[in-house]
């Protein structure tokens, strides 16, 4: 299934969760917040959270700013 | 026994919603050449809250460091802002993602109009204000220096008004001292100078006019020697407040002398 994380199309198995999306991104979750569909995902949540086709996931850190 | 320049300094706290700081100097984590460098430059301004921004990570670098990881959070209070929103809705996103981080309930609200001078949109920025206080953030709101839209986010429950100094980055100092004036006339919530600041004289002169603290980013960070002027930020912040607190004397058109001008 494609969906889209960050604006880039990205090509999962079927039944991918998010956390399974973002161990295979290395990302960690500690250092992120992420969003599938404009709706803020809990942490305890990302287990249970199959994405679908056309989802769009969002992975969103804190930067350097004024 | 008279007081010494730490004890004044300490004794002389303000509050935004009941949180506590001794530090009038915040400081943006922008820009800077490195992390290493900007931590070194929070350290030598002395502040306690640090603006942040948020953005999307870059994909395919697996492990990287963030910021999070040069920032020691039992010293400071994130700040993260909206910075680069250019409606209510585009900021009011970007606060829950803030809040959602679990780190902060802060947000330095920014709304702004367009690219070129980065004004904010007054309208936007009070509706925004209004919707982020209802849901129960501390909302510090960058605003121009237009004494009626300040008391307007006031009513709208800001807990404290930002009015840039002169336009984001343009290093100008504080155009309309007079605004400011006005400002701190009608407006109870902390007022404080946020942009425009270019060096040290520009923030002693913001706290001379009596604003409660001073938010700068790119003149340390674009500073040719940041850390040297991270020091200057610190000491002319404190300056300045000294200064509002013992008063200065009238100015005069002609000479009075210092030294007695008989028996000599």
């Amino acid at each position: 299934m494609k969906i889209l994380v960050n604006g880039e199309a990205r090509e999962l198995p079927g039944g991918t969760t998010l956390q399974g999306l973002l161990q295979s991104l290395g990302l960690r979750r500690e250092a992120l917040v992420a969003e599938v569909n404009r709706k803020i995902v809990e942490k305890a949540q990302d287990a249970a959270l199959g994405l679908q086709e056309g989802d769009q996931v969002e992975l969103i850190q804190f930067v350097g700013g004024g | 026994m008279a007081q010494t320049h730490e004890q004044l300094i300490q004794g002389d706290p303000w509050t935004i919603n009941g949180k506590q700081f001794t530090s009038r100097l915040l400081v943006g984590t922008g820009k800077y050449a490195t992390n290493e460098l900007m931590v070194d430059c929070l350290e030598a301004s002395g502040c306690q809250i640090v603006t942040v921004a948020l953005r999307r990570i870059p994909l395919g670098q697996k492990g990287e460091k963030n910021l999070l990881d040069f920032l020691d959070l039992r010293k400071y209070t994130l700040l993260p802002n909206t910075a680069g929103c250019f409606n209510a809705e585009e900021a009011i996103r970007v606060a829950h993602l803030a809040r959602a981080s679990g780190l902060s309930d802060f947000i330095k609200l920014e709304v702004l109009y367009d690219e070129q001078t980065l004004l904010p949109d007054p309208i936007a920025t009070l509706d925004a204000t209004k919707i982020l206080v209802q849901e129960g953030y501390t909302v510090m709101t960058y605003t121009s220096d237009d004494p009626v839209l300040a008391q307007k986010l006031e009513q709208a429950g800001a807990h404290a008004v930002m009015p840039a100094g002169s336009p984001i980055g343009s290093g100008q100092g504080v155009l309309n001292p007079n605004n400011i004036r006005i400002i701190l006339e009608k407006v109870k919530c902390p007022v404080l100078i946020d942009a425009g600041v270019g060096t040290a004289s520009d923030t002693a002169f913001a706290m001379e006019l009596g604003v409660q603290a001073v938010l700068l980013n790119t003149a340390i960070a674009h500073a040719k020697d940041p850390l040297r002027m991270a020091h200057a930020m610190r000491e002319a912040t404190e300056a300045g407040r000294l200064a509002f607190h013992a008063g200065r004397i009238p100015k005069k058109l002609y000479a009075q002398a210092s030294t007695p001008q008989k028996d000599f």
